[in-house]
């Protein structure tokens, strides 16, 4: 009884606003489920794109920066840095990307690489300084 | 205490400027403090602070809501040298989303909503009006919202345990005859004294 003498601390609608809350946030766990599975990978240095390949090819590519070669992995619908010439290696940290709109990036080797969907206009939609 | 329910308006309406600014008070020693705690995740705050808001609220109303947390967010930033920074951004911004939430929660189901319901609309404000700022200043990119089931989730829990602990400090202060003349007050203090008895 003591356990949950906390409940009676509250009113008849908190108890009933707890339970719709409790049951907002449990679906919300759903959410990443809506995202969209990217289509491909486009890599860009210094504002420019130096490479654009299909995630669902499995392959590795070396891609030049100012300090080396960074090794990007493609594999299983999913893009990764292997390796990096980087002090940090945060790039390699970053894991996986392989929703649309993810993004990995190697700051000192100046490398961006970012995923994109199938649809040429959906996949702006986030980010109006791009546009 | 020569106080009683006849007190004379003046004499209340300074009591309220008191207690008010003593609320203020507290909600920025618990805001600093707060800060001090260690913080395994960054961004994971419990929102003490809030207890004050809401004991704010239940007695004086929406508008003394709205004194103590944008008081407290602009004098705790002051104190801490964030002060327009992001951090503060962050800050007011789940503040303000807060305090919206927490007084059309409390207007819409006035005598029907108690502290911890009132607490957990205004902590679900927070993270999302957090999340909001952070996504439109800090990191422009839709990842950022794969957070806000956690960030719920931890505001649920966190909400529910800012509202118990202003439930208490409610149901004390009330039993102090300078809360005499508050309309709010008996509810909450039948519902302690029906809990204590």
């Amino acid at each position: 009884m003591k356990a949950i003498g906390w409940v009676q601390r509250l009113t008849p609608f908190d108890r009933k606003l707890l339970v719709v809350v409790a049951v907002l946030v449990v679906l919300s766990f759903l959410l990443p489920l809506t995202q969209k599975a990217g289509a491909r990978v486009v890599v860009s240095s210094d504002n420019r794109i130096i490479f654009v390949a299909p995630l669902d090819k499995e392959q590795r590519v070396e891609l030049d920066g100012p300090l080396g070669i960074t090794v990007l992995q493609i594999k299983d619908g999913g893009a990764r840095i292997v390796s990096s010439p980087c002090p940090q290696k945060v790039c390699i940290h970053m894991g996986e990307a392989r929703h649309a709109g993810d993004l990995l990036a190697c700051v000192p080797n100046q490398l961006v690489i970012s995923v994109e969907g199938n649809e040429k206009g959906e996949d702006t939609e986030y980010d109006f300084i791009s546009r | 205490m020569t106080s009683s329910a006849v007190d004379s308006p003046e004499l209340e309406q300074v009591r309220r400027r008191v207690f008010l600014a003593l609320f203020v008070a507290l909600a920025v020693a618990l805001h600093t403090v707060e800060v001090l705690l260690p913080n395994p995740l960054p961004w994971f705050r419990l929102g003490l602070a809030n207890i004050l808001a809401l004991t704010a609220l239940f007695s004086y109303g929406i508008q003394a809501l709205w004194v103590v947390s944008i008081a407290r967010i602009l004098i705790g930033s002051l104190l801490l040298g964030s002060l327009f920074s992001p951090g503060f951004l962050l800050s007011l911004g789940g503040g303000l989303a807060a305090n919206t939430l927490m007084s059309v929660g409390y207007k819409l189901w006035q005598n029907k909503i108690g502290p911890v319901g009132v607490s957990v609309l205004g902590a679900l404000g927070h993270v999302t009006g957090q999340l909001l700022i952070a996504w439109l200043v800090v990191i422009r990119h839709p990842s950022i919202w794969m957070l806000l089931p956690f960030f719920l989730l931890f505001a649920l829990i966190s909400g529910i345990v800012n509202g118990l602990a202003a439930d208490y400090l409610l149901a004390s202060l009330y039993k102090h005859p300078a809360f005499a003349g508050l309309k709010k007050k008996q509810d909450i203090s039948n519902r302690a004294a029906h809990l204590e008895g």
